[in-house]
């Protein structure tokens, strides 16, 4: 008890000496101004020397610190785009005036997700790019996903306007897989769906601090997915980006009325963020888009095999088989020779010969009449995005924070089809804990599909339920019958098909009409399982993940940082994606890694050395080494060397798909159960050809599932080759091994060998009239090699303009035989000049940026083809008004409405002009 | 200053540039039309056999027919495709003496022929007959006689004539057009000249009028005195069954198409002759009495309905004899293979026992037609005449071809 006591007085004392100290503490107040337009300068960084003190300037650039330090004391002045300054404080009788400078930046910023900890990107020891809050600000796009088009090695996959899919180093496609997208520390990939949504549900503009992109191989640090690259899009602190500001951009699309006709485009963002104590701050955003979408008009013609496919004459006109890319219900096709012939031949015997004569006795391949993708998915498209945080600081270095990102909204997808999401939702939730040398961090992702749907099968659908395909009075039926009543009349060919097709769409539910209003919204409304169009998935991740940065006790060794992660997948589709009609399945993982770091030579050398484990429960567990070296050659300016490894797993929909994407071809996942379900061994499948030949004769053996892997090998150069000038380049070279992709099996329709398979193909028969087909996950044996190269320049001029180009090539040099879908141009690049202030006062500033890229083959489960060569002219004119801390802007994504895809059966991309008013935007 | 006249000047040319190949933005997504052929300019058929001198007598048959006002329009209309097998003047002459009953003779001027064919007469050529007889000879599709077909049997086409529309709308008559080295037919009938395209369909001209059938197989079998013996073995097989028969039934079939060789009355009788005396000498019967015996027992139809004999001449048996006779496709002789092939009947393919059929062509007719049962020592005869009606091969009715036979033919 007496111990107690005593225990208990030296907690009391010691809480009056803290007292004490608090008394002792002095404020420091003061302003920070831009030395030239003489506006506040917001979230500059303003610290005491040689102590832990600090805080920022909040949107007036007013500043209050609290120090302990006694007087005079030394403030370090100091934000991005700024030459920092110290100032001496000697007196607390007014406050502080600081005239800050502006100054080059280049160079000077600093990235984290290199090495995952802060260094500057100068000595990055792989290729980055950054993109900073000022660089969004400033860049003639209309989004920020927009501007990551502008980066050096970046391609962009446009489904539709809030959907947009960035790639590098090859395998473009909408929903990358490839490419992971960390925002906030959480993987933004919607876990059941398997694209990310950094679009939709990532942060709101406005609360964008910096955007970091990684291309290549980033699996060591990252974890698995990061195979082609890592974008990393770290928000903004509420200590140091304070107030309220908003942005209201009004636009106008589709200005030509090609595809639609003239619509507005709204985009309203509002963040407010508050330090309410030294420990405790919030922010909280919201951002609306809301605009009449690009459309998909793509109606050429295109031949269909299950996923694979080709580009074809015709039109809905002059080929009765016609399948345009975005129209939709038409991909239902029979031959009527061998569907409907022999049945009208039972009951008009005497006709038998008659049909055998028709077409020269080839298979008669008919589709049904589809709508167009205009007349289907739903034109507008609507994001919300709604995020808040609250970050507590529990010491001077350690900070708490609950953050929350959630998302909803209408858009449009191209997968394996052209999916409609409708009021989709998906909500990131978090708990962080950050300290200079640790972080934990524990998070989930919601997903729920809401009323999403797949365009096409709910098409295809609307028409059944209209009127079936198949039965003596179905659509097929009725159509053969006109078909050959015409040609017993004495049309020709051609025109017995169109009497046929007006004879069986007689009642057809026109586009827009409240009949098939009625329809669709009857069909999208009921669960892919129970013969609809509508998912149900509500899948969700969990994921616990830590690192300490070990260096404070590793330091005379080499700076080391350890870490690692636990992730749970819990599939729940409710079985309209997944085959988990039966419960939820869980997946789970684990990995960790560790990274030393060494300077040698007097720092001119820094060799770092990387290597993490992952486990997936159904797969092997996978080790990924990376070393890199960076090299200073002389001052700023570094050469960089890199052996990196990624992989990943086979995503969840690899694992566990189980969907009728119509044209009676199934996807499914690499779970052996699979095979099983479907007796793909019993009753065996066949591979098709992927070219065109004949499908393999012996049955094919499902070999077990792995993970994907690539090595890659950079070289790389950054540096300043005078204060003004930026040049950074690289070039690599790249090997997967187990390369994932998907090919399709045939199982024979009962009673049919392979070998009649293969004759009827030679013949003109439609595969999946032969049999059922079935897309699999598989991975090559051969490797897939893939090279590259980039180099930009950064070149600032005079009275703030500045110049700035990049070009970049990426290369599939061995496909390794089978279709690797690389779907990549060749080249690219784009040039920008700008200016961010001139004028009076400096306050007027432009960007107009040029981006090209060659045309390339686009090789998509939706469609192939060729995708001709993109031109596009963005452009935009700002002028601020500091007083009232408003800025407006004026700007054009495409502003020559030269309408572009870049994949195909994607949306068409016109221009986009939109006048924009900011407040307090930083 | 100097720096930004550098700036706009080289901006201006940068911008330039932009412009230049920005305007270079392609887009494509309309799709391609197929070529659809184009209606080809000139004379529809019906224009064509009009402005033809030696088709004039067959263009009054049209004009009877009435076709060329009907609705909905067929030779007329340029947009729709058709074959026309049109006679010339000769072979329409011939076809009205011979209905004429020689009234108006093969010497008669033009003008008697056309007066006769347009004469209102119902006892000259009706208006529906005409339309029959020249529906019956356009086929719905522009064949040249490069796509008519080479193996054996044909390719059967459909006519533009409906027998009995209220059975069917889409019964049609059907013509077998054919090429054998280099002779082309239509049917039996070789074509005189071939391939006259017209900007609706071709035309083919024929040296004797195709009248289309009227009557079943079943008709001319249960009609004809000489093959009395067939029938009854017809009715004896389908003894038992309801009445008509399943054999019956085929041969009264409009949507059967069939080849039925028929042994003439002695051909048959003389094959169940032999059939009753071996039966009879294997009860024990001496060859001497046997023979008689056999030749008594059969020597009338009514052997197939003999009770002694139902134990060796069993509704099943007499079945497979008759069915062994009749293919499941319509041949006629010029479609026959000029080299021995085996056909199947409707007993049935492998492991079944075929005919071997040959035909002998001097120039496009034939002039010998053979075929061989499987357990026939010697190939029986055709017996070429192919006067319609009458005659004893290439006999053509609604649901088959005849030809008749000095042979009756064994499967074993």
């Amino acid at each position: 008890m007496r111990k107690n006591q005593r225990y208990l007085a030296l907690l009391l004392i010691a809480a009056l000496f803290s007292f004490t100290a608090a008394a002792q503490t002095i404020t420091v107040t003061g302003n920070v101004k831009n030395s030239g337009s003489k506006e506040g300068v917001p979230a500059v960084s303003v610290t005491v020397k040689n102590s832990s003190a600090g805080t920022f300037t909040n949107e007036k650039g007013d500043f209050k610190l609290v120090t302990s330090q006694k007087l005079p004391v030394t403030l370090v002045i100091s934000s991005i785009g700024f030459a920092t300054k110290e100032v001496d404080v000697a007196s607390l009788s007014s406050p502080v005036q600081v005239d800050f400078v502006p100054a080059s930046s280049l160079g000077a910023e600093v990235v984290i997700s290199a090495s995952r900890v802060p260094q500057r990107i100068l000595e990055s020891p792989v290729s980055i790019e950054r993109v900073s809050a000022a660089n969004i600000r400033n860049a003639p796009a209309v989004s920020y996903y927009d501007v990551l088009a502008n980066l050096k090695g970046v391609d962009v996959v446009t489904s539709s306007l809030t959907f947009k899919t960035p790639s590098t180093r090859g395998f473009n496609a909408s929903g990358n897989t490839r490419l992971n997208q960390i925002v906030d520390g959480m993987d933004n990939q919607a876990p059941g769906l398997n694209f990310s949504v950094g679009g939709v549900v990532g942060l709101t503009e406005l609360d964008v601090d910096n955007i970091e992109l990684l291309p290549g191989a980033s699996s060591a640090l990252y974890g698995p997915g990061g195979m082609n690259g890592t974008i990393l899009i770290n928000s903004k602190n509420p200590f140091k980006y304070q107030g309220l500001s908003f942005e209201v951009k009004e636009g106008i699309m589709n200005t030509d009325s090609r595809f639609r006709s003239v619509s507005p485009y709204h985009n309203w963002t509002v963040r407010w963020a508050q330090k309410i104590s030294d420990k405790l701050a919030f922010k909280i955003g919201m951002e609306l888009v809301a605009a009449k979408d690009w459309l998909g008009y793509d109606q050429r013609n295109y031949s269909r095999t299950g996923t694979n496919g080709q580009i074809i004459p015709g039109d809905r006109a002059t080929d009765p088989n016609y399948d345009g890319i975005n129209v939709y219900g038409d991909e239902t096709t029979a031959d009527i020779r061998s569907n409907v012939f022999p049945g009208l031949a039972g009951q008009a015997p005497f006709l038998k010969g008659f049909l055998d004569t028709l077409n020269g006795g080839k298979p008669i391949n008919v589709s049904r009449t589809g709508y167009k993708e205009s007349d289907v998915v739903n034109p507008n498209t609507l994001n919300y995005k709604l995020s808040g945080a609250l970050h507590y600081k529990l010491s001077s270095k350690t900070e708490a924070i609950l953050a929350g990102h959630w998302g909803t909204g209408n858009t449009v997808y191209t997968g394996s089809e052209r999916y409609s999401l409708k009021d989709l939702k998906i909500g990131q939730y978090k708990i962080e804990l950050n300290n200079p040398n640790w972080m934990l961090r524990a998070y989930t992702t919601q997903e729920d599909a809401g009323e999403s749907y797949n365009a096409t099968v709910t098409t295809r659908l609307v028409n059944e339920a209209w009127k079936p395909s198949t039965g003596s009075t179905g659509w097929f039926s009725q159509y053969a019958q006109a078909y050959v009543g015409a040609r017993l009349n004495g049309a020709t060919d051609f025109a017995a098909q169109t009497q046929a097709r007006a004879f069986a769409d007689v009642g057809r539910p026109a586009a827009g009409s409240d009949q098939f209003k009625t329809l669709f919204d009857q069909v999208r409304s009921v669960p892919i399982s129970k013969g609809g169009g509508l998912f149900l998935d509500k899948t969700n991740l969990y994921m616990i993940e830590g690192q300490a940065n070990l260096s404070p006790y590793t330091k005379s060794f080499a700076d080391i940082i350890i870490g690692g992660n636990y992730k749970r997948y819990v599939l729940n589709s409710e079985g309209t994606l997944f085959a988990d009609s039966t419960g939820k399945i869980g997946i789970n993982e684990f990995g960790a890694y560790a990274q030393a770091t060494k300077s040698l030579f007097n720092d001119v050398v820094k060799l770092s050395v990387s290597g993490r484990y992952d486990k997936n429960q159904n797969f092997k567990g996978k080790f990924t080494p990376r070393v890199t070296m960076v090299i200073k050659v002389a001052e700023n300016n570094n050469l960089r060397f890199s052996y990196q490894s990624a992989y990943r797993f086979p995503s969840t929909q690899q694992q566990w798909i189980n969907l009728n994407i119509g044209s009676n071809t199934q996807l499914i996942g690499g779970n052996k159960s699979f095979i099983d379900y479907y007796n793909l061994k019993s009753n065996p499948t066949y591979e098709l050809s992927n070219t065109g030949g004949p499908p393999a004769q012996t049955a094919y053996t499902y070999p077990d599932s792995k993970a994907e892997s690539v090595t890659t090998y950079e070289l790389g150069y950054k540096g300043l080759l005078t204060k003004n000038l930026l040049v950074d380049a690289y070039a690599y070279y790249g090997e997967y091994s187990d390369f994932l992709y998907r090919t399709l099996v045939l199982q024979p329709n009962a009673g049919t060998t392979i070998i009649n398979v293969d004759s009827a193909l030679a013949k003109g028969a439609i595969a999946s009239n032969l049999g059922r087909i079935f897309s699999v996950p598989a991975n090559t044996t051969s490797k897939v090699k893939t090279y590259g190269f980039g180099a930009s320049i950064d070149y600032r001029l005079p009275l703030g303009f500045s110049i700035g180009g990049n070009l970049s090539s990426d290369n599939l040099k061995d496909d390794g035989g089978f279709r690797s879908s690389f779907s990549t141009p060749k080249y690219r690049g784009n040039f920008t000049l700008a200016n961010t202030g001139f004028g009076t006062s400096r306050r007027a500033g432009f960007n107009i940026t040029y981006r090209w890229q060659n045309s390339f083959y686009y090789d998509g489960d939706f469609g192939n083809g060729q995708v001709p060569a993109v031109h596009t002219l963005d452009a935009q004119f700002s002028y601020k008004f500091p007083s009232a801390k408003t800025a407006v802007k004026i700007g054009a994504n495409n502003l020559l409405n030269q309408y572009y895809i870049n994949g195909i059966g994607n949306s068409m991309v016109g221009g986009l002009y939109y006048v924009a008013f900011a407040y307090n935007v930083f | 200053m100097n720096i930004f006249n550098k700036i706009k000047n080289s901006g201006a040319v940068v911008f330039a540039f932009v412009m230049l190949l920005v305007s270079c933005n392609k887009l494509y997504t309309d799709p391609t039309p197929l070529a659809v052929p184009a209606n080809p300019s000139g004379n529809n058929l019906a224009k064509t056999v009009a402005a033809t001198a030696s088709d004039s007598l067959y263009y009054k048959l049209i004009l009877k027919s009435g076709i060329l006002t009907a609705t909905p329009a067929t030779i007329t209309d340029s947009t729709l495709r058709f074959t026309m097998f049109v006679p010339d003047n000769n072979a329409m002459k011939v076809f009205i003496n011979a209905i004429s009953g020689g009234l108006v003779p093969l010497a008669a001027p033009d003008a008697a022929f056309a007066g006769f064919i347009s004469s209102t007469s119902p006892n000259y050529i009706p208006a529906a007959t005409a339309l029959a007889i020249v529906s019956y000879n356009i086929i719905p599709q522009a064949i040249t006689t490069a796509s008519f077909p080479t193996s054996f049997p044909n390719i059967i086409y459909p006519s533009i004539f409906n027998p009995a529309p209220p059975l069917s709308s889409l019964l049609r008559l059907d013509l077998y057009p054919s090429k054998r080295s280099t002779a082309s037919y239509v049917n039996n009938v070789p074509l005189s000249s071939s391939d006259a395209l017209a900007s609706n369909g071709v035309i083919h001209h024929v040296p004797a009028l195709l009248t289309p059938p009227s009557t079943y197989l079943w008709d001319r079998i249960n009609a004809d005195p000489d093959m009395t013996y067939f029938k009854a073995a017809i009715l004896r097989a389908d003894s038992g069954s309801v009445t008509p028969g399943p054999l019956q039934s085929a041969l009264l079939n409009i949507g059967a198409n069939l080849t039925v060789f028929i042994p003439t009355d002695s051909a048959l009788r003389a094959a169940i002759t032999g059939q009753i005396t071996l039966a009879l000498i294997a009860q024990g019967v001496p060859p001497a009495t046997a023979a008689p015996t056999a030749a008594a027992l059969a020597s009338t139809p009514a052997v197939f309905s003999n009770p002694a004999l139902y134990s060796s001449l069993t509704p099943a048996i007499v079945s497979g004899l008759v069915a062994y006779h009749i293919l499941g496709t319509r041949a006629f002789t010029v479609n026959f293979p000029t080299t021995a092939a085996t056909v199947y009947t409707l007993i049935g393919g492998p492991p079944y026992p075929g005919l071997s059929i040959q035909a002998t062509f001097t120039g496009p007719f034939v002039t010998a037609a053979t075929v061989k049962g499987a357990a026939n020592t010697t190939a029986s005869n055709l017996l070429l005449d192919p006067t319609p009606s009458t005659g004893k091969s290439d006999q053509n009715y609604l649901n088959g071809a005849i030809h008749k036979i000095d042979q009756a033919l064994r499967p074993q």
